[in-house]
């Protein structure tokens, strides 16, 4: 009931903390409370024939206001204030006729009526008032097609070089805005900008470049010279200063570079450090911090410039240092880590974001060793910032773990006494999933972490937590040296919590009955104690699992027909549907549950309807597969699965039967499982067994086959075979397929089949294995370290042309997707234009053994794709498979 | 500019503001016109006006306001935006446009002749003067208010009189408020001060 209070309470506090809000900004705007009708209304004045400029002024600022907060005008109500205005050009106040420019801007009336002061306009752009002149130059951009443009082109031309810089930048920025539209017209300016880039006046200059560069966007070798002419010409302004640096960061970007050649504008941008202005030094460092694959060389000098930008006594130029920082902390700790100290001051900036960042980066660049200070360090920190940084503070920490296993248990007690304080639910639930992502990694952290998550529950106010953490404990929980010690936890979650929580825990209790027989008297116990709950849902489940528990007692000389967790309740569900729809003339045998029960006959029958991939993907789950192959006798003492294949058609589409063939890889195993339906309405199928042929397979023994015994109309049914293979080995493999089985035909007119059958043989396509079906694609965090830490021996390397692609996105999409592997660290990404592209691929195969991968791609003038594999990986075996399989595809 | 005008301001408190809506179809010579009432007109021609245009001048002790509103097809529409509080229209009619003056009643020969002279270069086929006119006098926010007709281009040989204007305009029919039809050319300023007279007369009434 915790939680319903807590839901009641948080609405109104959010709503007294708004109303504090509003007060103060009361106190302070003064247009509190204005209303569009009122203003409106005062909008009149605009009409009389004695103009009050003060008056007219106020009047439109609050209508200005008006629509910058999002207020919409009617059609009409907008053409009125628009004709109002416009009478508002006899006054000749130079103040209320900016407003009437800005007026008409921001509230454009239809394109028909807002021409009417087309003529007012031009007159102004051809008066001599500088003021008239801008505004009326930014008004007309918006409003003008390509025929009036044309006529007032001249006066744009004219205004570009005008001596005033106001005048100079408005039709500067008006070109930049027609460019969008009438780019010819713009074209024609050229030698007016050019000259404007000479300009001594810096906005004129920034604005000047802009147009300039956007002139000639489309244009690659164009830029690259205008970049050049830039970057020798003296350009004063900082701001476009900092635009020519992102050009040249463009330029680069979109040039080749080959191993050892230098960069070309790197010497400029590197001159830039050097600048007088904070913001071109800034904007230089992060150009060259964001150049592609930028060597540790280059970025010396960028990252001493942000070192002292750290200890800078302006705030923004801390934070946009440690934030460049802590981009750059990712790909090279290394450079970063010279910062360390500076960094570590910043822990108790008065900014909490410079602080949160300084955190964070030090955590990325962090080693093993001043891993407990900086958690000390936190600690303290942590109540002082929103929850928001909280959260990545938490990510950074789970992050960390996965990189030093080994100090889990500090930063294990620095999540928990975290997850003890007060917060919201984003940031508990990102503590919870960082726990949870360390106990999946660090194993030894299992108990430490789940006591602690025990004792967050006894205080969780948030029922999505609860219920999954819950269920972690009901899966971990038996595994560990105590499993005794939770039950107290989990029953006291019976007694106090919402009916949801309460069902998790039962279920979990359940879980603890069912795997650790010591205790299953003990939550028999508990489980009846649950009976009188007053909510449905925790009845049912308790009765279903005392059920099970005394049933599970009776069949326990019999493993494989009911433990537990063999009952899906999915298929239950199915087969009491399928009970219902039949006329109910027998009683429902549970024990034809355990043959339907297996999971991909619910998927199939799900997948009918919907018959789209990504219904079967989100279904065939791995532990879905596990649990369906440990209950067939025959698969129990292969090991644990370590990975199920998409599944595979074997027969067209709309043959008489369906067939898709799955893969499971087991340590020295594999399982077949083929999936079967039967779309002949008068016939029958039984002893439905598929034949393989190993002649071209020759590492693999096969060891049985599990037919099923019938196959009729519309049924999903599954038939099994079972190989073995040398351990450690990828073996390649082409099998020859066939279906064996006995026809039985239906007689239409009665529905009972016949007595005799003949045995019939349906062919198959072929089933290929290959090393990729035993190669899960797993991302790492830090492939250099992994590719250090391989033998060098086993590093096999090759090109290869892959032929004619769309794009190199397009190849490298192919070829990992062949391969199989993960691409890590963000390499699968190609940026834009390049010509060339290193993507990190890696992989973990059966028994743990590593792969890693670098894909050198290079795609030439016609589109032809080159790729240079080079692998590392456990063994030169599995190197050699890996190449195999791009020779191959 | 806008320390003169606030001098004209400050010394000529008598002098009254009147809105003065100009309006009439395209190419009869209202821009030029204006220009020419204006005391320091600075020598150019007249090009078509996009949307309108604003002017001031003073005749007597009035000042004007004048909303020279462009007479092309598109933007008639838009006169009406403007009526409210105009206090005097001025129409000014190209007496030598014959055709689109009064399209029933010009005859087939007379058509022939204003074409050949290229009178006609609005060829798509719009509103006749004539349906304009009515339109604009039975707006409600126009009751009352004077209207001075200018039967402008009279230097155009064949060009219509005065009086024929009037009868191809029905203007016979207006009774419920002052109007007056002045024969003038705006390129010399012929009659447009008599006219302009006559509306301060009115006016001050």
């Amino acid at each position: 009931m915790a939680s319903n209070a807590q839901d009641n309470n948080a609405p109104l506090r959010m709503e007294g903390k708004k109303e504090e809000e509003d007060e103060e900004d009361y106190e302070y705007s003064p247009f509190h409370g204005i209303e569009k009708g009122a203003v409106l209304q005062e909008a009149r004045i605009f009409h009389n024939p004695q103009i009050d400029a003060r008056k007219c002024q106020q009047v439109l600022t609050r209508l200005l206001y008006l629509s910058t907060q999002g207020e919409t005008f009617t059609k009409t109500e907008a053409t009125e204030v628009f004709f109002s205005i416009t009478k508002l050009f006899q006054n000749n106040d130079s103040n209320l006729r900016r407003l009437v420019y800005l007026m008409i801007r921001e509230l454009p009336p239809d394109s028909d009526e807002v021409i009417i002061v087309t003529n007012m306009l031009m007159k102004d752009m051809a008066s001599n008032n500088e003021l008239y002149k801008s505004g009326s130059i930014r008004v007309l951009c918006r409003i003008l097609d390509s025929s009036l443009l044309q006529q007032v082109e001249r006066y744009f031309k004219q205004a570009i070089v005008d001596k005033a810089p106001v005048v100079a930048s408005a039709a500067l920025v008006s070109g930049i805005h027609i460019l969008k539209e009438n780019s010819d017209i713009v074209k024609r300016w050229g030698s007016e900008v050019q000259d404007a880039v000479q300009s001594r006046n810096p906005m004129v200059q920034f604005h000047s470049v802009a147009l300039m560069y956007m002139l000639k966007n489309n244009d690659r070798l164009a830029i690259s010279k205008l970049v050049s002419s830039l970057t020798r010409g003296n350009v004063r302004s900082p701001l476009a200063q900092c635009l020519i640096v992102r050009c040249v960061a463009q330029v680069i970007a979109d040039s080749q570079v080959y191993a050892g050649q230098e960069r070309p504008f790197y010497d400029f941008l590197e001159s830039c450090l050097r600048h007088k202005g904070e913001m071109v030094i800034f904007e230089a460092a992060k150009a060259i911090i964001e150049l592609n694959n930028v060597t540790e060389a280059e970025l010396a000098p960028a990252i001493t410039i942000l070192q002292l930008f750290l200890s800078s006594s302006k705030p923004v130029l801390r934070f946009a240092a440690v934030r460049i920082l802590n981009r750059v902390a990712i790909e090279h700790p290394m450079a970063v880590s010279n910062c360390n100290i500076d960094m570590e001051t910043l822990i108790s900036d008065q900014n909490r974001s410079i602080a949160t960042l300084a955190i964070t980066t030090l955590l990325k660049t962090g080693n093993e060793s001043s891993i407990d200070r900086l958690m000390k360090q936190m600690s303290s920190f942590m109540s002082e910032i929103g929850d928001e940084f909280k959260i990545v503070v938490v990510d950074a920490v789970h992050k960390l773990c996965l990189k030093f296993p080994s100090k889990f248990r500090s930063m294990m007690s620095f999540l928990s006494s975290i997850l003890r304080e007060e917060g919201g639910f984003e940031y508990k639930k990102a503590i919870v999933n960082a726990i949870l992502g360390i106990v999946r990694t660090v194993t030894e952290s299992k108990e430490t972490a789940l006591t602690h998550l025990c004792e967050f529950i006894e205080d969780c106010e948030f029922t999505y937590l609860s219920t999954q953490i819950l269920h972690l404990l009901g899966e971990e929980g038996p595994r560990t040296s105590h499993p005794a010690k939770y039950i107290r936890y989990i029953y006291n979650r019976v007694i106090l919590e919402n009916a949801t929580v309460r069902a998790a825990a039962v279920s979990s209790l359940a879980n603890f009955g069912m795997k650790v027989p010591a205790l299953k008297e003990r939550v028999r116990t508990l489980l009846k104690r649950t009976l009188f709950d007053n909510d449905d849902e925790v009845r049912d489940r308790a009765a279903v699992y005392l059920k099970l528990l005394n049933k599970q007692e009776e069949e326990s000389k019999t493993p494989q027909v009911l433990r537990g967790k063999n009952i899906s309740l999915s298929g239950l569900e199915q087969s009491l549907r399928e009970y219902l729809a039949t006329p109910m003339m027998e009683t429902f045998d549970i024990a034809t549950v355990p043959e339907k029960e297996l999971a991909p006959v619910v998927n199939m029958a799900k997948s009918k309807d919907t018959s789209g991939p990504a219904a079967l993907d989100e279904l065939t789950l791995k532990s879905d597969f596990e649990e369906t192959l440990s209950s067939i006798p025959e698969f129990a003492d292969l090991g644990p699965l370590y990975k199920s294949c998409e599944p595979m058609d074997l027969v067209e589409k709309e043959t008489e039967y369906t067939i898709t063939c799955i893969k499971h890889i087991f340590g020295s195993h594999i399982v077949f499982q083929f999936n079967m339906t039967n779309t002949i309405e008068e016939q029958v199928l039984e002893d439905v067994s598929v034949q393989v042929d190993l002649a071209e397979a020759e590492d693999y023994q096969e060891v049985c086959t599990i037919p099923a015994t019938k196959l009729p109309y519309g049924v999903v049914a599954q038939t099994y075979v079972l190989f073995s293979y040398p351990e450690g080995t990828m073996p390649f493999g082409r099998m020859v397929a066939s279906l064996n089985f006995v026809v039985k035909e239906i007689d239409p007119s009665t529905g009972d089949e016949e007595e005799e059958g003949f045995e019939d043989e349906y062919p198959l396509e072929d089933i290929y294995l290959s090393p990729q079906d035993f190669i899960h694609a797993t991302k790492i965090s830090n492939f250099r370290n992994k590719w250090e830490e391989l033998d060098p021996e086993t590093e096999i390397a090759d090109e290869y042309g892959i032929g004619v692609r769309d794009s190199l996105q397009d190849a490298v999409e192919a070829v990992v997707e062949t391969l199989g592997l993960a691409a890590c660290e963000g390499t699968e990404a190609v940026p834009p234009n390049a010509r060339s592209h290193v993507c990190l691929l890696h992989g973990k195969a059966v028994g743990g053994m590593e792969a890693l991968a670098r894909v050198n791609f290079g795609i030439d003038r016609n589109m032809e794709v080159a790729i240079k594999l080079t692998v590392r990986a456990a063994n030169a075996d599995m190197s050699e498979a890996l190449h195999a399989i791009v020779a191959e595809g | 500019m806008g320390f003169l005008s606030k001098l004209a301001a400050l010394f000529g408190p008598g002098k009254k503001k009147v809105k003065i809506l100009v309006v009439g179809l395209d190419n009869s010579g209202k821009s030029t016109i204006i220009q020419k009432l204006k005391p320091n007109a600075e020598k150019k021609t007249a090009v078509p006006t996009v949307g309108f245009n604003m002017e001031e001048f003073e005749k007597g002790s009035l000042c004007f306001n004048v909303f020279d509103m462009s007479g092309a097809n598109r933007y008639r529409s838009l006169w009406e935006k403007y009526y409210n509080d105009a206090e005097a229209i001025v129409f000014v009619v190209d007496t030598a446009d014959k055709f689109r003056m009064c399209v029933v009643k010009v005859r087939m020969a007379e058509l022939g002749m204003s074409l050949n002279r290229g009178g006609l270069a609005d060829k798509t086929v719009s509103l006749p003067l004539k349906d304009e006119l009515e339109r604009m006098l039975s707006h409600a926010a126009l009751e009352k208010v004077p209207i001075l007709f200018f039967a402008n281009k009279k230097d155009v040989i064949n060009a219509m009189t005065p009086v024929e204007c009037a009868k191809y305009l029905e203007l016979e029919s207006i009774q419920t408020r002052a109007w007056q039809i002045i024969h003038s050319n705006g390129l010399t300023g012929e009659g447009l001060s008599t006219g302009i007279d006559w509306l301060a007369q009115t006016l001050q009434k």
